[in-house]
């Protein structure tokens, strides 16, 4: 036990030192970027990386790290956009099916299997070509079809926990439904939440890049980190850094997260 | 038969047992007593093999002149289940759910002898035959979840006994029965012990269980053997401090004063209650038929009967948690409230003790927050505990400490009537005095009224009034 304990402190260590390296990349992106990532410089296309441009330049001369920093944060704000979506409205519809059962679980429960049934970047699919591609209807397309996942774990949670004397124990002080939801349950299930939270965020990521990549994401000018990598898959041979810096990033992204889920033992990959 | 020498279990957390020796004749009934983490399952696992990995283990235990630590682990397989043989505490997790009672007695010929099929099953139905069990042809066929906790102990003894193993060790087979039941199993083992000259390892928490049937007690003490002896030394002579104890720990059985409810106004009347166990898709299980009781204010009333027979459900439709129930049920009592058998779940895990203290304060919006808070201390002091535990959260505090604050959690109301559901049985047995004695003064100071569940007909003797016995969902009064 003493062995893993240890794997899980790593794991849990080089994922926090990932993630805040990337939040404060992001953050500084917000304020300061070495170039105006939507500037064109015709002069300079296609500049290997060097001093002046960290990750080399863009086919239209735009520095291709200033861009990196601009996508992260679209990515980023997206990504957590959707997973506090997500998760909201999981809790909500979890904490009431699996509180109350009954009826109301079995109506809620089937139309969730319903929604998760389908891939999700088909469902997305449908959401933007009835509501249009943009940053928002992105959030709002990925924010509903990640509602099912997080409301099967709050449910499940929910389920086990409502058995247990404390629950009984509150209903006899009085206490309503909605309170012990809430304020008594909901605090012993935030270790699976928390967990469940990590990887809504890397599925965030993902489906944010993917469809950003089909062009059905982020529209120009804001950068995304998706939209870069679809830029770049005409230049994979004479530009590789186009494509490489933004595919680093991602992946550095989704790592730092794996990694911190698994230090806190979560289990839902 | 058996000897042990110097025999250390050591954990990386910590000694479990430190250094003892003991032996024990062919024949013999030898009891362990102490409390949990006192070392005595860890010996007896030492004994079996079935020590968890991490442990390290040293000394020498001698079999039949073998000695069993240093042997291969494929010498040790053929003695495990064929000469040494392990009954465990919970019927209801040792038998696996999913393969039929015969295959499952069966196994253990599978393993040890060149029996052909029909043998095997003749020496099947024989064992359950032996251990007690009616109708052995039709258990052979059943799954462990049509059985109760008593048959499936006795099926566990069959499948300890059916090789004639020439030792048995019991690791605490009883604790999980209700008393009734306990007295059966024990008479079964003291007639296999009998008949075979099979020695019997009895590993238990409770001396009164091993007093009218063992040969010798040894007692243990955090890793260590205290004192050896007969039944009669120990009972009528015990030389340490920690076996008189033990011994004053045992509930007395003397009913406690008949008290007069002539003219005592009742808490609780409880009419033609019929009580249903909600089933799948609209069924309804009948589990209590028409009970009528009344407890008066400060009146101790027992409730018994066997586990499963609807004594929480009895209590849960009291308290108004089981909404499937027909009858009158009246409180004459604001806010009543029960003390949970577990304490290790009654109290909400994610929070501190004073939060949860203060809860139902706040809830019903009684006092202000200074007031509440005050209030809190109080009560802690009233069941025993420091100031300090409001800042702590349960997993921090030993079962009994988790249990005195449960108690509090159900005065801070001022409630006059509580219902207590085994509020003893999960606790180390020095501690449940010391839990029930708390429940008696608090009676006296507040004014209580309880009714107390249990199955321990020794602890409701001392603490109750009267006593109501559930049979078969009825309910009667004891005289």
């Amino acid at each position: 036990m003493g062995k893993s304990m240890k794997k899980k402190n790593t794991a849990l260590a080089s994922g926090l030192i990932i993630s805040s390296v990337l939040a404060a990349a992001m953050i500084i992106g917000i304020f300061y970027t070495p170039y105006d990532p939507d500037r064109m410089n015709g002069a300079e296309k296609f500049m290997a990386p060097c001093l002046q441009h960290l990750m080399g330049t863009d086919n239209f001369g735009r520095d291709i790290f200033s861009r990196v920093l601009e996508g992260l944060k679209t990515t980023f704000f997206v990504a957590v956009c959707v997973t506090a979506t997500g998760s909201f409205f999981g809790v909500l519809l979890g904490a009431v099916t699996g509180y109350f059962g009954g009826i109301l679980d079995e109506i809620l429960m089937r139309m969730n299997d319903a929604l998760a049934a389908f891939p999700s970047i088909l469902l997305a699919l449908v959401f933007i070509s009835i509501l249009g591609s943009g940053k928002y209807n992105i959030i709002l397309a990925l924010g509903i079809i990640f509602i099912p996942s997080f409301a099967r774990i709050v449910r499940g949670e929910f389920i086990r926990q409502k058995e247990l004397d404390y629950v009984k124990s509150a209903r006899l002080q009085g206490a309503g439904a909605f309170r012990i939801m809430f304020v008594h349950i909901l605090p012993n299930i935030l270790p699976a939440l928390l967990s469940a939270v990590t990887v809504g965020f890397n599925n965030a990521v993902l489906a944010e890049a993917g469809m950003s990549y089909l062009g059905i994401g982020v529209q120009p000018p804001d950068a995304s980190l998706g939209y870069m990598l679809s830029e770049a898959q005409g230049y994979l041979f004479s530009a590789p850094w186009y494509a490489l810096c933004p595919g680093i990033v991602i992946i550095l992204l989704i790592l730092g997260f794996s990694l911190i889920n698994e230090g806190m033992g979560g289990q839902h990959a | 038969m058996l000897e042990v020498k110097n025999l250390s279990v050591t954990f990386p957390e910590g000694t479990a047992v430190d250094n003892i020796s003991f032996s024990m004749e062919k024949g013999e009934i030898l009891a362990i007593i102490g409390e949990s983490g006192s070392g005595k399952s860890m010996t007896s696992l030492s004994i079996a093999g079935l020590l968890p990995h991490d442990a390290a283990v040293s000394g020498e235990i001698v079999f039949e002149g073998r000695e069993l630590l240093t042997m291969s682990a494929k010498e040790r397989r053929g003695i495990q289940g064929k000469d040494i043989s392990m009954v465990f505490q919970e019927p209801m997790t040792s038998l696996n759910p999913v393969m039929k009672i015969g295959k499952q007695v069966e196994e253990v010929l599978v393993l040890h002898t060149e029996l052909g099929r029909e043998e095997r099953k003749q020496r099947v139905l024989e064992a359950l035959t032996a251990a007690g069990l009616a109708d052995p042809e039709r258990l052979y066929h059943a799954y462990p979840h049509q059985l109760s906790g008593g048959m499936r102990q006795r099926v566990m003894i069959a499948m300890a006994t059916v090789l004639q193993p020439r030792l048995m060790i019991a690791d605490e087979p009883t604790t999980a029965l209700d008393k009734k039941i306990q007295g059966q199993i024990l008479s079964l083992l003291k007639q296999i012990n009998k008949d075979r000259q099979m020695g019997i390892l009895f590993i238990s928490h409770n001396l009164e269980v091993v007093r009218d049937f063992c040969d010798r007690i040894l007692v243990m003490y955090r890793g260590k053997l205290v004192e050896s002896g007969t039944p009669e030394e120990i009972f009528h002579n015990p030389k340490e401090d920690y076996t008189k104890k033990l011994l004053a720990s045992i509930p007395d059985g003397k009913r406690s004063e008949g008290a007069e409810t002539g003219n005592r106004k009742p808490v609780l009347e409880v009419k033609s209650l019929n009580v249903y166990y909600p089933e799948k898709r609209k069924q309804k299980k009948q589990v209590i038929f028409d009970a009528s009781f009344t407890i008066y204010e400060r009146e101790m009333v027992g409730l018994v009967g066997e586990s499963g027979g609807g004594k929480s459900s009895l209590s849960k439709a009291i308290l108004g948690l089981n909404k499937h129930i027909e009858g009158t049920i009246i409180h004459h009592t604001e806010y009543p409230q029960m003390v949970f058998q577990d304490p290790y779940s009654s109290l909400n895990p994610a929070k501190r003790i004073g939060w949860i203290l203060e809860e139902p304060l706040r809830i019903q919006g009684k006092l202000d927050k200074k007031e509440r808070k005050e209030k809190v201390l109080h009560m802690l002091e009233c069941v025993g505990l420091e100031p300090s535990y409001a800042q702590r959260r349960p997993r921090e505090l030993s079962g009994g400490q988790r249990q005195r604050i449960a108690i509090a959690l159900a005065l801070i109301l001022e409630s006059k009537f509580i219902i207590a559901d085994e509020p003893v049985s999960a606790l180390d047995v020095t501690i449940q005095a010391q839990i029930l004695e708390l429940l008696k003064k608090l009676k006296e100071e507040f004014g209580l009224s309880y009714l107390f569940i249990s199955h321990d007909m020794a602890v409701i003797n001392e603490m109750c009034d009267r006593v109501f016995r559930l049979r078969d969902g009825k309910l009667y009064e004891e005289l």
